[in-house]
């Protein structure tokens, strides 16, 4: 059994639950506690140690009756109760039928389903193998049945009883073989979809080139494809998690900050001025961000992530504003915020898209950074971090160098986030090598592990 | 201590609280592999008062942590009583007089202080909070965290080593470690993502809105003065109304506090009038009392809207109170 439950537990991993060793280990001890004695149970102590979270349930109730069903409901023998003589009249009808419906009558009426070896050849020959997910499993499952004559079934059956009518079986006798014959027919077909079910999760549990999250984290953006790319939207919510508890984590040590002489005295003054309490300054330690997103074609993916992450972490920062940049420079339009969070990135960059049209070779830094200078930049202060997240290839327009390093001046920090490689900086039109010593740090930000390191730093606000 | 399963729904039932089997399953095993619960589910459908009813059936007391925004250790753990610890110091002014007039420096008398100083920093000036309560309580306790997702998540943290080692130390007293391993259910509204670490040292129970059926046994149960006929018209209510879009669809306190609405105004059917009169008892937002409105005068001619979310699983948590 409990290999039977490691087996479960891949499975589930396989369908992108994450699931522990220690809670592996829980749902072992839990079902050494409780026993396997009834389903019901059986089934709730695997889930409260194995599923932690709701969105989960799905996958699990799934899974389950795959692999702990009674594989499909027992097939009964029609032959048993009849008499000698019906029997043989039944082979000797059987034994007219042409090969592959004679099996499966024979099946039908002996109540012996088909072998395990003959099961698998059939799903081979269904394609199981191909399939990825259980739920291609009714796709699977019908066509076997269509190969084992299902489809034929109706016609054989009154072929059989006319034939066995006139063999002279008596209609009683006819009658009873045929429920028997019904029932082990839809009791087969519930066999055969909870084979190919368990067959495809197994398959699926074993294979090792599946899309690997952690493998995908380290793909460059231009690289993934659009399932691709859903795999890593979802990512996104479990890395913010992470991200947030390692920032408060790190606010939390941080904040037994200097002395605070005039917040000691004030606090103390209930005590009649005896200093009991000790008062500290608190360091500010949440960042104010401000971001310039390049929205180029290029730069699609990495803008999204970026956005995506800021927006979901902004209770870890004090402010946050953030720009959209082609020709020319706009504030990002709120409701393309709120797409961005109903993770439907492509309705939001055809938002974005309306307001600043796409044209060749449209990119101007230096006009946006222009733009930004005259109109917004209120909100650069002393405490700012100004991020400017773009390729930096300008076509050749002007880079507007002067505009850059005043920024910086202004800003507490100028980070730029560039999503190409660092050999291909200033390669072409790139003016990225010029911008570099205006910032106070540049990152090339390729995959999505980069970019949510760069994000870690950007939090930690020094 | 819970022999079994049955045992767990029928003590939980004296309580007035009506277990699912996934209930039941679950808090035996916390018992039984000595692991916090985490339950998770929408407001108002139980999750507090399965606490509740837990500390009733094992005579046990309960220690509730609420969680909100900025609790923090001293809030949650221990503090020093300052004012106590000052107004001691007041008195006993003579007796330090006395006891230090003697020394002939500065800094003799500090020595001598320093030695003593131990008692203000011991366990009577010590303002244990539900934390430290728990682990330091005579008898087992169930410990109630509410809300953990109000909590911020250095809170969380903080949390995660209490409830892996259940010792907590404080520096001027050493380490101290529970005497019973409390029975700990911590609850979620789900309005943030919890720690993975977290869930992960914790069983995990979702608990739904009830099926019609449950929710009936509750009503009869919990308002017993509502004739069975209008308790049955009163969950088809709010069972259609839980299939609209609302922004905040009714939970079992909800019903609840309608049908004892009823039994007040000794309602005899559920017209349109007294479904008029009744509804802000139900619905909480004026928009979406609107809405209910203007579907109940169109005589429920229209399908209402499925409810986007979380799909609708039966079973799942039940009131009491």
């Amino acid at each position: 059994m409990d290999d039977r439950i490691v087996e479960f537990i891949r499975g589930l991993r396989a369908a992108g639950v994450r699931i522990s060793l220690a809670e592996s280990i829980d749902a072992l001890h839990a079902v050494e506690t409780l026993g396997v004695g009834e389903k019901g149970i059986f089934r709730q102590s695997l889930r409260a140690t194995l599923v932690k979270e709701s969105d989960d349930f799905q996958a699990f109730d799934e899974l389950f009756p795959l692999y702990f069903g009674s594989g499909g409901p027992p097939m009964q023998n029609a032959a048993e109760e009849l008499s000698e003589d019906e029997q043989e009249m039944l082979q000797a009808a059987l034994s007219a039928l042409s090969g592959r419906l004679q099996q499966l009558m024979d099946w039908l009426t002996s109540g012996e389903g088909p072998s395990k070896e003959e099961l698998e050849e059939l799903a081979q020959r269904a394609g199981a193998q191909w399939a990825q997910n259980p739920q291609e499993g009714h796709w699977i499952t019908r066509r076997m049945l269509r190969q084992m004559g299902f489809e034929h079934l109706e016609e054989l059956i009154q072929q059989l009883m006319q034939r066995l009518q006139e063999m002279g079986m008596s209609q009683d006798a006819i009658e009873k073989l045929m429920g028997v014959v019904q029932a082990n027919r839809e009791a087969l077909a519930e066999q055969v979809a909870q084979q190919i079910g368990l067959q495809i999760a197994q398959d699926r549990a074993q294979r090792s080139d599946r899309l690997d999250t952690s493998d995908l984290m380290h793909k460059p953006f231009a690289a993934l494809s659009e399932e691709e790319m859903e795999v890593l939207r979802r990512e996104v919510r479990r890395l913010v998690t992470q991200l947030r508890s390692r920032a408060a984590l790190r606010r939390k040590r941080g904040k037994k900050g200097k002395f605070d002489a005039k917040g000691t005295i004030r606090a103390n003054q209930r005590y009649g001025g005896v200093p009991f309490e000790m008062r500290l300054k608190k360091k500010k330690l949440k960042p104010s961000l401000v971001l310039l997103c390049d929205v180029s074609r290029s730069t699609e993916a990495v803008v999204e992530f970026m956005l995506h992450l800021t927006q979901q972490l902004d209770d870890q920062v004090s402010k946050m504003s953030s720009f959209a940049f082609y020709d020319r420079l706009i504030p990002m339009p709120q409701d393309v915020m709120v797409l961005l969070g109903d993770q439907q990135g492509d309705a939001a960059f055809d938002a974005i898209r309306r307001l600043l049209p796409y044209r060749p070779y449209g990119t101007d830094l230096g006009n946006s950074l222009e733009i930004f200078c005259e109109k917004h930049l209120s909100t650069v202060t002393g405490r700012t971090t100004l991020i400017v997240l773009g390729d930096a290839r300008n076509n050749f327009n002007s880079p507007r160098i002067d505009l850059v390093k005043e920024l910086q001046r202004r800003a507490r920090r100028l980070i730029w986030l560039n999503p190409e490689m660092e050999t291909q900086w200033g390669t072409g039109d790139s003016d990225m090598l010029d911008y570099v010593p205006c910032c106070d740090a540049a990152y090339s930000v390729r995959n999505l592990a980069q970019l949510s390191t760069a994000v870690d730093r950007l939090l930690t606000g020094h | 201590m819970f022999q079994d399963i049955n045992d767990v729904r029928e003590r939980l039932g004296q309580q007035q609280y009506i277990a699912s089997e996934e209930i039941g399953t679950v808090v035996y095993l916390a018992q039984s592999l000595c692991k916090p619960i985490l339950a998770e589910g929408p407001a108002g459908v139980g999750k507090t008062e399965l606490a509740k009813a837990w500390a009733g059936a094992l005579q046990n007391p309960l220690v509730r942590l609420q969680c909100y925004e900025g609790l923090d250790e001293s809030k949650a753990l221990y503090e020093w009583e300052y004012a106590k610890q000052m107004l001691y110091t007041q008195l006993l002014r003579d007796t330090l007089h006395d006891f230090l007039g003697d020394a002939g420096s500065l800094a003799e008398a500090a020595g001598r202080l320093a030695q003593e100083e131990d008692v203000f920093f011991s366990e009577s000036f010590l303002l244990p909070r539900p934390l430290l309560t728990a682990l330091t309580s005579e008898e087992p306790v169930v410990l109630l965290i509410d809300e953990i997702d109000r909590a911020d998540v250095e809170f969380e943290a903080f949390l995660l080593e209490v409830l892996s080692d259940f010792q907590v130390s404080i520096p001027e007293l050493g380490t101290i470690s529970a005497r019973h391993q409390p029975m700990v259910l911590l609850t979620s509204n789900n309005t943030r993502e919890l720690s993975e670490a977290l869930k992960r040292r914790c069983l995990y129970l979702f608990v739904d809105y009830p099926s019609r059926e449950s929710e009936l046994d509750i009503v009869r149960l919990k308002v017993p003065g509502l004739s069975p006929d209008l308790a049955r018209q009163a969950v088809e209510v709010v069972q259609q109304l839980r299939n609209m879009d609302l922004r905040k669809v009714p939970s079992i306190s909800e019903t609840l506090d309608w049908a004892r609405a009823l039994v007040a105004l000794n309602a005899r059917q559920i017209d349109e009038e007294t479904m008029r009169n009744t509804l802000t008892v139900l619905l909480k937002y004026e928009s979406d009392v609107a809405r209910a409105r203007r579907l109940m005068s169109n005589g429920g001619s229209q399908r209402p809207g499925q409810r986007p979310g979380p799909g609708q699983r039966p079973g799942g948590g039940q009131y009491g109170r």
